[in-house]
């Protein structure tokens, strides 16, 4: 058996040991098995002392919502699909040109890793926003969990800290969320950066909302006596936990209004904007992952025109977040990625826009050690296909729990009694970081 | 023998008879079998007697053995009287219960735990009358429905309101919100303009119509065409809603299936083999196979004439061209989409298409096989049980979902009535017979196997008629008993003593809410609901250019329709609101509409934008931050995927949200029903008829003369805490 082994290429190998473990070891443990094999054979090796592992103490999760174009935004093309307006040549050493949309990007371009090469099955929003949510395809049986509870499992809740692990902003939805994980380990919500979390401010004064608690626990200490349930005091426990953050100095890492007039002109007065400044200021008071979302990419008419003003909004607040946070000293230790479900269609249509295309588009990279100014992977001519190294949704993801530290190869078994990874068996493009 | 004798009852249904044993006892009972050398009667109350045959007298003796002889398929019939009353149903279930209970103490004790001898105390009228509103109507009684039931007397009254709740519209919304969950009830479809505004409007339907639950069932398996055709009898074909659900996904469809209506863990099948139970990968496929020739996008051989989608755009094209007003590139998708809406639906083609996936790993096929379809069994007698058998009378692709149908609702299949019994049986006590509810492979796992299987058979002999299951329910004692009161571990086997505590699901709580300001929420419904239907429906086979502009112009307007129907304020609520609707109807009938009122038809009150409309007229889900969101509304991707656990955005709403300040605001019900007595103590009173539907005690009269003496905010800030209470939250 071993010389057989020997005479294999590195992919047959793979397979072979693949193949090996699925007969003699049961289906049950082959997942884990079988992905750490993978990754051993890997180019991109993860795991401590690998470059990058761990260096990403939180991340900001820039969403652009309803499949971005990569022709118009950080894949120009100079052919037949190129689209309305001409590239901006960008600073640094590889990437070459942005999107003409994006200039005060291509001015920090030094600062960016693009991947240039992703490619996903998927041509549908729901499907597609979720595989690049949780490295899963969606399936009517489970929930997978969302990166930042995917944290919160192996790194443990943030210690000493009234506020979550992780937020969504820009949304009312925390969905996926936890997935199979806690509850607790859901993101916060925040539908609009400038209101910040929701219900925070007592519709009293702040005397008769004391007498407002203290009535409320008068009244309930008989049923809270009579009925020794866990959930009954998980319920009290949250009351506590809620009156907490309502009186919390932590609070104020919501507040806009704290920060300079100036601050938040260069962040861009719209939502996506100021929820780049909003998750800059919860990183820094302690929050691990911040998803900020974005809409509006859905751009099946008239392109040019919606690129002018989402191109506008996204250069805005995604540049200044890059400056700000360098300002601030977070940007080693911060990792911004940016990401959407698909790309768009190369050709544009009948109706001056373009149509949905998951077969390439781009993926971007700054902070936490993530090497500036270069592409990584590249699409041909005209944006089609990718050219060289290809890379998955999962692996997009995989880089991502490579950076915060996560085991990506560890076996995690759902209540259910189901085998999961981080990012589903991806491999970390750990090229990305010097 | 002794306890038969005791046990004697009046004589009721025409088969029971008095029977004498040799000591010249009698009781009244009837004939249920004969086993071996005994006999069996069943009591009015429901309960089973077995005894020697030679204890009874002769002549009864042979009265027997000729009653058996007569029913000579006896033994193999279910051990209930065919026509037992509730009352005589319930007692049956009792028994039951309470032989569980006693065979529960050997492990409680090795659990540390004291033994159970008997039902928890039976619940007060006060915990009894709040439970029931909420478990049957899906939401707290309001302040003069617990008034008038704390007053009324007669021993009956707890069967007269659960009869009437049953009746009423509250419980066909709280049904359907439990069915909607487990079924993953959406208005939003994956594909664009499809919505499942028909398919809730069926399942609303049905619910209000009682239809036994194996026929819904039946018709959502084998649904055809689109869910907004109109059938003959002028109702939407909506059920088919059930595949289009998960159009595009047929295995994940099938997975929900089994898994739904059947609780066999077989979702894991799905991609290789359960790694614990013994269900196999091909096994999946070879179910899968009744779907196989089964499509939910038609395409151009599916139509008549073709796919006539391309040449009415070009048609349309051309008519919007010359209109220099309107842009066909903003236009064009928007049209495309709505003419696709109407691909999706259901048809059965002539080839069955299912094969093993490109990763099948076993010895017992190849990837790409094709898989001829068969049914599952679950133990070595099924082969010969009649679902296995009447399912095979249908031949031909086009009838193997019909043929699947027929086995999975058949009242002779191993798990359908089981499953849908113990679900039912876990609404009423927080947890099922067998749990989780979605697996039931395994009966011996039960905490009761011997109940399951008797709420399963009633099931059957109900003919699958939720209202009348659960109206047996209800009325036992093990229900009607005060609630646990000591923590049941998450696992731990539960044995109803009594119903466990539970958390209001997320549509209890809004829907209580909506009861504190509406007083009565069921006269408030989402208005316009077959719009949609009506104007998305394209008959592609037929329809001209013309139409298909007319009927996009109305289908965009849905929206804009909709927004001019809110309206009303707060103080509209309760009932002024409804002489309101008194007077309309006394104007269209003296045909003098005055226009105001006419505007105000179908009208629904909001406050701060939300709609004040009970969970099941909302959106499905509601949309995110809603109050439901919040509190734990099932995102309804997952069977049964709501949560009851807390959260800080959750009690943050309870605290400060919109609703609570609705609540506390002087316009709402609470404080007009206060206006209605003068003395503190009797508005005191009204507000805990109001929230908590109970007197308060002593105690709490003093603490809330406290309250008062504090200033004018203060029933304001009594109604906060009450509602903030745990002892409101959950259901005891």
């Amino acid at each position: 058996m071993k010389s057989e082994l020997l005479k294999l290429n590195d992919a047959n190998r793979r397979q072979f040991l693949l193949n090996a473990a699925k007969t003699t070891l049961g289906v049950s443990v082959l997942s884990g098995l079988g992905a750490k094999m993978a990754a051993a054979e890997a180019v991109s090796k993860s795991g401590p002392g690998t470059p990058g592992f761990g260096k990403a103490k939180r991340v900001i999760y820039l969403w652009m919502g309803g499949g971005m174009t990569h022709i118009d935004t950080f894949d120009p093309k100079t052919g037949e699909t190129k689209g309305f307006k001409d590239a901006a040549k960008a600073k640094g050493d590889n990437i070459g040109y942005l999107g003409g949309y994006l200039p005060k990007l291509a001015d920090v371009a030094d600062k960016l890793a693009i991947i240039r090469s992703m490619s996903s099955k998927t041509g549908v929003h729901e499907s597609g926003t979720y595989i690049m949510k949780t490295g899963y395809e969606p399936r009517g049986t489970i929930v997978h969990p969302a990166m930042g509870s995917w944290a919160s499992h192996f790194l443990g809740r943030i210690k000493d800290k009234t506020l979550p692990d992780s937020v969504v902003v820009n949304s009312g939805s925390a969905y996926p969320g936890s997935g199979f994980f806690p509850p607790a380990m859901s993101p916060i919500p925040i539908s609009n950066p400038e209101t910040g979390l929701q219900n925070i401010a007592p519709t009293a004064s702040d005397n008769q909302f004391k007498k407002r608690i203290d009535l409320m626990n008068e009244f309930d200490t008989g049923f809270r006596k009579k009925f020794q349930s866990e959930d009954v005091k998980a319920y009290t426990e949250f009351y506590d936990e809620t009156l907490k953050l309502m009186k919390s100095e932590d609070l104020k890492a919501f507040d806009l209004s704290m920060e300079s007039t100036d601050t938040r002109e260069k962040y861009g007065r719209n939502n996506f904007g100021q929820g780049c400044l909003l998750a800059r200021r919860l990183v820094e008071n302690g929050v691990r992952f911040v998803e900020v979302q974005m809409g509006g990419w859905d751009m099946h008419n008239t392109i040019d025109n919606a690129m002018t003003t989402n191109g506008n909004t996204l250069d805005t607040g995604f540049s200044a977040l890059i400056t700000d946070l360098e300002a601030k000293g977070l940007l080693d230790s911060t990792l911004i990625v940016l990401g959407s479900e698909f790309g768009r269609t190369p050709d544009v249509n009948e109706n001056d826009g373009r149509d949905h295309y998951p077969l390439a588009y781009s993926t971007v990279f700054a902070g936490a050690g993530v090497k500036g100014g270069y592409a990584y992977g590249s699409t041909d001519k005209d944006g089609r296909r990718p050219a060289d190294k290809q890379t998955s949704p999962q692996d997009f993801l995989a880089t991502v729990g490579h950076a915060m530290g996560l085991p990506v190869d560890e076996v995690v078994m759902s209540p259910s009694n189901r085998p999961f990874t981080v990012a589903d068996k991806g491999v970390p493009v750990v090229d990305l970081f010097a | 023998m002794a306890a038969l004798f005791a046990a004697a009852l009046n004589l009721g249904a025409a088969e029971i008879r008095t029977w004498t044993d040799l000591q010249g006892r009698q009781v009244v009972a009837s004939f249920v079998r004969l086993e071996g050398g005994d006999i069996v009667l069943q009591t009015k109350d429901g309960a089973q007697y077995k005894f020697a045959l030679t204890k009874l007298s002769a002549e009864d003796q042979k009265i027997a053995q000729s009653s058996a002889a007569a029913a000579p398929a006896a033994e193999a019939a279910p051990s209930f009287l065919a026509n037992a009353t509730v009352a005589q149903a319930a007692a049956k279930v009792d028994q039951l219960v309470a032989g569980g209970l006693i065979k529960a103490n050997p492990d409680r004790v090795k659990g540390g735990k004291a033994p159970i001898t008997k039902f928890n105390p039976p619940a007060s009228d006060e915990q009894f009358v709040r439970r029931v509103y909420l478990d049957i109507a899906g939401r707290i009684p309001n302040h003069d429905e617990v008034a008038a039931f704390l007053k009324a007397g007669g021993s009956d009254k707890r069967a007269k309101l659960i009869d009437q709740l049953l009746d009423s519209d509250g419980y066909k919304t709280h049904l359907f919100n439990y069915l909607a969950e487990m079924l993953r009830v959406k208005d939003n479809f994956e594909q664009d303009n499809v919505r499942g505004t028909p398919y809730i409007g069926w399942l609303k339907e049905q619910v209000a119509k009682n239809r036994p639950w194996n026929e819904m069932v039946y018709e959502m398996i084998t649904a055809t065409g689109k869910m907004w055709d109109k059938k003959p009898d002028g109702t939407y074909n909506g059920a088919a809603g059930y595949l289009l659900r998960d159009a595009g996904m047929p295995l994940d469809n099938l997975a929900n299936t089994l898994t739904v209506f059947l609780g066999t863990d077989v979702a894991c099948a799905q991609c290789h083999d359960h790694p614990f139970a013994d269900w196999t990968q091909k096994q999946f496929y070879e179910m899968a196979a009744f779907f196989g020739a089964t499509t939910t996008r038609l395409g151009g051989k599916d139509f008549a004439n073709g796919d006539r989608g391309k040449e009415l755009m070009d048609q349309i094209e051309k008519m919007i061209a010359s209109n220099p007003e309107l842009d066909i590139r903003r236009l064009r998708n928007g049209l495309q989409n709505y003419i696709g809406a109407n691909r999706t639906a259901i048809k059965d083609r002539a080839v069955n298409n299912l094969k093993l996936p490109h990763d099948y790993k076993y010895k017992d096929g190849k990837p790409g096989d094709a898989v001829e379809p068969k049914f599952v069994t679950w133990s070595a007698q099924d082969k010969n049980n009649p679902a296995y058998k009447a399912a095979k009378k249908e031949k031909g692709e086009e009838k193997l979902r019909e043929s699947f149908a027929i086995w999975m609702t058949h009242p002779a299949n191993p798990r359908f009535a089981m499953a849908i019994a113990n679900r039912m049986w876990k609404r009423a006590f927080g947890v099922g017979v067998i749990d989780p509810v979605t697996s039931l492979d395994n009966v011996d796992d039960a905490s009761n196997p011997e109940l399951l299987k008797h709420l399963a058979n009633e099931m059957v002999r109900v003919k699958f008629d939720l209202k009348q299951f659960m109206r047996i329910v209800y009325n036992t004692r093990a229900y009607q008993s005060e609630a646990t009161t000591e923590n049941i571990a998450m696992g731990e086997k539960y044995y109803f003593q009594g119903p466990m505590l539970r958390r209001m699901s997320a549509e209890q709580a809004w829907d209580s809410y909506m009861t504190l300001v509406l007083g009565q929420p069921d006269q408030f419904k989402a208005p316009l609901q077959d719009l949609y239907a009506k104007s998305i429906d394209l008959n592609l086979d037929t329809v001209d250019p013309q139409t298909v502009l007319i009927k996009y112009d109305a289908y965009r307007k849905i929206q804009q329709k909709e927004n001019e129907l809110m309206g009303g304020g707060l103080d509209m609520a309760g009932e002024d609101m409804m002489m309101a609707g008194g007077a309309r109807k006394a104007s269209t009938s003296t045909k003098k509409t005055e226009p105001a009122d006419d505007s105000a038809q179908g009208k629904f009150i909001t406050y701060e934008g939300m709609r004040l409309l009970r969970s099941a007229e909302l959106p499905q889900p509601a949309p995110g931050g809603h109050f439901l969101t919040d509190f734990g509304q099932s995102p309804r991707n997952l069977i049964d995927g709501s949560t009851k656990i807390g959260n800080v955005p959750q009690v943050l709403m309870m605290m400060n949200g919109k609703a609570q300040k609705m609540l506390t605001s002087p316009d709402s019900l609470i404080f007009r029903s206060m206006e209605k007595v003068r003395d503190p103590s009797a508005k005191v009173e009204t507000i805990f008829l109001s929230v908590m539907s109970r007197k308060p005690t002593v105690n709490e009269k003093d603490i809330a003369k406290r309250a008062l003496a504090q200033g004018e905010d203060g029933y304001a800030n009594m109604i906060w805490a009450l509602i903030n209470t745990r002892e409101f939250m959950f259901i005891q």
